[in-house]
């Protein structure tokens, strides 16, 4: 141990009110931020596993074709011909567009979806629902289907090609229950029948209160469409590269494609804003916490400045004092940043066990939070960098007092 | 000057206080302090014995002059570079002992050893405990320093000033806060060891009966000193 660490740890022992109080505050300022951070992720990243879960991290849709269209009037700046692209609704070579894209290595699977809006009746309720026609074999795989049965037979819908998978919500409107009845009008007019086979709960309240699972070729049936599928979604093993992806099919396959990032753009912008928010407001009790330390630590240089000309007396260098007031805001950081995370940890997790009824831009029924590492290395650099500044400013003072105006002053 | 001697100064200059409270406090004052003596300075208060004292414990620069350390000139030297000499060759004495508060009086004699870091820890305790033992405190080494009496704190001073082996022990009014049968004992008790171990001492009093005992008496007046005795004989 080092003389200036050693005198540090006797300063701070014997100033016990001050210790805790400079301690609590990073605490506070650590933990709040941790369970900040936990839930504003928490609540990001179940939207995005949902979203995901359930729309795949990238999608291909229309066919497009480019258009040189001619100015009428030609500017200085603007070329003569404005580039444009013509949209053809849904997909006509599905099938080839998937067995090429099986082939990029980021790419765990595909699945087409033929999808339309259709008006739905059970007994005297009416809802307007967003019908997805899927190959059930390749959704499942697709997506996390499956995880969010919330009641009934995945079983019963694989096998019955007039059932349909209702969303969690939509069932409630239409007071639907499993092995019901459910009526979708068809665009020429005529109401099919049904068989609600399970009802999925994917969380995202948008999804759950307005789709329908139903078999691809009954789907297209039903909507009477000319293409086999609208849309192709993907399941990619790294989601966070699916802009660049994206972008390459869109010049593969002359298909608009778009990311999970930018589809859920105005969402994900939402809860960063939110994340910043937070971190922000957290991060104040961070900074107060290192006033506090400057407070305390420049009341102890006040204190000590007897015991700081006499160390010199003896013989410490200016930057043995500076160091003896740094490693005390040092320790507080150290030990405070522990307690704080494992304060920040038991927090998140209380937090996680309290109930709510979040019926939604998302559907959940406790506080959702997230655990991420990188929310305790950042409380905790935050606090180190606080408290850092907060020391510097008292040992750079009692580094530089003169130790002769002390033993002169105290001489009189 | 004279060979041997362990501190020396010459012609020393300092001015303190600014403008119109600048004051000429040391006026070319040289003085040298050889290994195994005791030097006395006296004079009224505010003649500029402290500032001496300060400025041959490399604590204060000269505005001129030199000081010596072993024949070498070390005034110019950096900051740290003063602070390790102090540290290794010089102890202090202050008159209002100047402990440090939060440890005990073990723990303040080996502060002086952890900065000149060539002793493990066991040894540093023993070495405390064995200077402590010297100076009478030996059932008082794990005593918080603040509830020991000044007679007894000032001896974990001079305990301290000599925790380095140092080669003169510099000390600013050592008695002056004790009564005159602890200021006797304490002096006695610094000379002996300070004399014993070829040391050097040079005290700042205004006590005339501890002047009288040491081997030197420089008597200074407005920043001069006026006149340098030798202890007379018998």
């Amino acid at each position: 141990m080092t003389p200036p660490l050693y005198i540090a740890l006797r300063f701070l022992m014997h100033r016990k009110r001050a210790l805790l109080l400079s301690l609590s505050g990073v605490v506070c300022g650590v933990g709040f931020f941790i369970c900040m951070q936990a839930q504003t992720q928490g609540f990001a990243k179940y939207f995005i596993d949902s979203t995901l879960g359930s729309n795949g991290a990238l999608v291909v849709r229309s066919r497009f074709e480019p258009r040189q269209l001619d100015s009428i009037v030609p500017t200085k700046t603007s070329n003569t011909n404005v580039a444009h692209r013509q949209y053809f609704e849904g997909i006509t070579n599905a099938n080839e567009i998937m067995r090429v894209s099986r082939k990029f290595s980021n790419v765990v699977s595909c699945s087409p979806v033929l999808r339309g809006t259709l008006s739905a009746r059970s007994g005297f309720e009416n809802a307007t629902v967003e019908l997805y026609g899927i190959d059930p074999a390749l959704h499942l795989q697709t997506t996390d289907l499956a995880h969010q049965i919330a009641g009934g037979s995945l079983y019963d819908f694989r096998n019955k090609p007039d059932s349909v998978i209702v969303g969690s919500r939509l069932a409630q409107t239409l007071n639907l229950e499993v092995g019901d009845t459910v009526q979708l009008l068809a665009p020429g007019g005529q109401y099919r029948r049904f068989t609600v086979a399970a009802m999925a709960k994917s969380g995202v309240g948008t999804i759950d209160s307005t789709r329908v699972y139903g078999h691809l070729r009954v789907a297209q049936t039903l909507l009477h469409k000319p293409y086999p599928a609208s849309l192709i979604i993907y399941k990619l093993r790294d989601p966070d590269r699916a802009p660049a992806l994206a972008q390459h099919f869109e010049n593969l396959f002359q298909h608009d494609a778009a990311s999970w990032q930018e589809r859920e753009a105005n969402t994900l912008h939402l809860f960063l804003t939110l994340r910043l928010s937070a971190a922000i407001t957290v991060s104040l009790v961070i900074l107060l916490a290192g006033f506090g330390i400057f407070n305390v630590l420049t009341m102890t240089v006040l204190s000590k400045m007897k015991e700081i000309a006499i160390l010199r007396s003896m013989g410490y260098r200016r930057r043995d004092i500076s160091a003896i007031f740094l490693w005390q805001g040092g320790m507080i950081a150290a030990v405070g940043s522990l307690i704080g995370c494992i304060a920040g940890a038991l927090l998140s997790w209380g937090v996680s066990k309290i109930p709510i009824h979040l019926r939604g831009l998302l559907s959940t029924d406790y506080f959702v939070v997230a655990w991420d590492w990188r929310h305790y290395v950042w409380a905790i650099l935050l606090a180190m960098i606080s408290v850092f500044i907060a020391s510097y400013v008292p040992a750079r003072r009692a580094a530089q007092l003169p130790p002769v105006a002390t033993l002169r002053g105290s001489s009189v | 000057m004279k060979l041997g001697a362990f501190l020396s100064c010459q012609d020393i200059e300092r001015y303190l206080g600014e403008d119109e409270s600048r004051v000429h406090a040391l006026r070319g004052v040289s003085l040298e302090v050889e290994p195994g003596s005791v030097h006395a300075v006296v004079g009224p208060s505010g003649c500029g014995k402290s500032t001496l004292l300060y400025i041959l414990g490399l604590l204060d620069h000269p505005d001129g002059g030199s000081v010596m350390l072993e024949a070498e000139a070390v005034s110019h030297l950096p900051d740290d570079e003063l602070a390790r000499r102090r540290n290794e060759f010089i102890g202090f004495i202050f008159q209002f002992h100047f402990l440090m508060e939060d440890f005990t009086a073990q723990e303040n004699v080996m502060i002086p050893m952890r900065r000149l870091g060539r002793l493990p820890e066991t040894a540093m305790r023993d070495r405390a405990a064995g200077l402590l033992e010297a100076v009478g405190l030996s059932d008082k080494l794990q005593r918080a320093s603040r509830h020991l009496s000044g007679g007894e704190q000032q001896r974990v001073a001079i305990a301290r000033a000599l925790a380095n082996d140092p080669r003169v022990v510099l000390a600013d009014e050592p008695t002056g806060n004790l009564d005159t049968k602890n200021s006797h004992r304490a002096f006695e008790l610094l000379k002996n060891i300070v004399q014993q171990n070829q040391m050097a001492l040079l005290l700042v009093t205004h006590n005339p009966a501890i002047a009288e005992a040491c081997d030197w008496i420089h008597e200074m007046m407005d920043g001069r000193i006026i006149a340098s005795h030798a202890r007379r004989s018998g």
